[in-house]
């Protein structure tokens, strides 16, 4: 219970991290092509030091797959909306959106995982 | 022996602990029940500091091998405080200092990620085990869900300088090297898996 509280914690601190660092660099009236893939690096550069450093805390790869996802996703998709100035006008709000699309994405990877749990292969010996 | 595998295990050892601290809490009670299925004569591939043999079954005797000697030292005192026998001994997999149809259970452990050579290094283990003995595996593989594979593969020339390969196809090596597969489970995603296989 706790490490998927952690898990959800985890993801939400990552999506306001990405969301802060693109509302950072992206300002509205960017090329949105060059804004989504600004976005992304950006991100994944957010999921690896925010992974590692919580990693040993949750699991290494309970971790880093949702925060990749979180991180390249959500980094194109803010700096969408950024590029945009299309919604989130103070930096509370981008920051709320970044955590609830981090705990959307947790919530996702967490669904996806009880689906794919469980023997593949199992000749009963 | 390898030296620069042997040199990266020998740094990756003085954190190793501490980085594995959430895996061992999550994962443990998965390698337990896996490690619940070992008899007879058990060989440990890469024994690392030590951090899985709480989750062996009491009483068993175990030969557990590293390339690193600086994982050994760290594990000596773990391996002292098991109920049973470990002994530990510096070895690369890939040169076996063991007899054909020596043993009859082969443990793994996140190894093959790291493993330079991994299907050579598991032809090595079918050699050393005995004809009807298992080889119990608890893995991280290339995932094929598309995203995380792709995740995996560009996150593989990073992760390699420190520690281990993402991207393996594990499965699909074990079954180079000769082995029949008894059981496959997935234990995170598709990615962390136990992998039992059986020398025919």
């Amino acid at each position: 219970m706790l490490f998927t509280i952690g898990d959800y914690l985890a993801g939400m601190l990552v999506g306001a991290a990405t969301a802060l660092g693109v509302r950072i660099v992206i300002w509205p009236g960017m090329d949105m092509v060059i804004a989504m893939l600004v976005g992304m690096g950006l991100g994944m550069a957010v999921h690896i030091v925010l992974g590692l450093v919580l990693g040993p805390a949750i699991g290494m790869f309970e971790a880093m797959i949702p925060a990749s996802l979180i991180g390249m996703y959500g980094g194109m998709f803010f700096a969408m909306r950024d590029s945009m100035a299309a919604g989130s006008r103070t930096l509370a709000a981008a920051l709320a959106v970044g955590a609830v699309f981090g705990a959307i994405v947790v919530a996702g990877v967490h669904f996806y995982d009880q689906t794919l749990r469980g023997a593949v292969v199992d000749t009963g010996e | 022996m390898d030296t620069a595998t042997q040199k990266k295990w020998d740094a990756a050892s003085r954190n190793f602990d501490f980085i594995s601290w959430g895996d061992d809490q999550r994962l443990g009670p998965h390698k337990r029940r896996l490690f619940s299925k070992m008899n007879g004569a058990t060989f440990m591939l890469a024994a690392g500091t030590g951090n899985d043999f709480r989750f062996f079954p009491p009483g068993h005797s175990v030969i557990a091998i590293d390339i690193s000697a600086k994982m050994l030292e760290r594990a000596a005192k773990k391996a002292a405080e098991y109920e049973g026998k470990i002994e530990l001994r510096q070895m690369d997999v890939c040169r076996l200092e063991f007899g054909d149809n020596t043993f009859d259970t082969i443990v793994t452990v996140c190894t093959f990620c790291s493993v330079p050579k991994p299907v050579a290094g598991l032809r090595e283990l079918y050699r050393v085990l005995k004809p009807g003995g298992q080889i119990l595996m608890f893995e991280h593989v290339r995932s094929r869900i598309g995203p995380l594979g792709v995740f995996l593969d560009l996150m593989t020339p990073l992760s390699r300088r420190v520690g281990p390969d993402l991207n393996r196809d594990t499965v699909g090596n074990v079954l180079k090297a000769g082995f029949r597969i008894r059981r496959e489970e997935n234990v995170y995603l598709d990615i962390v898996k136990i992998i039992e296989g059986v020398k025919p």
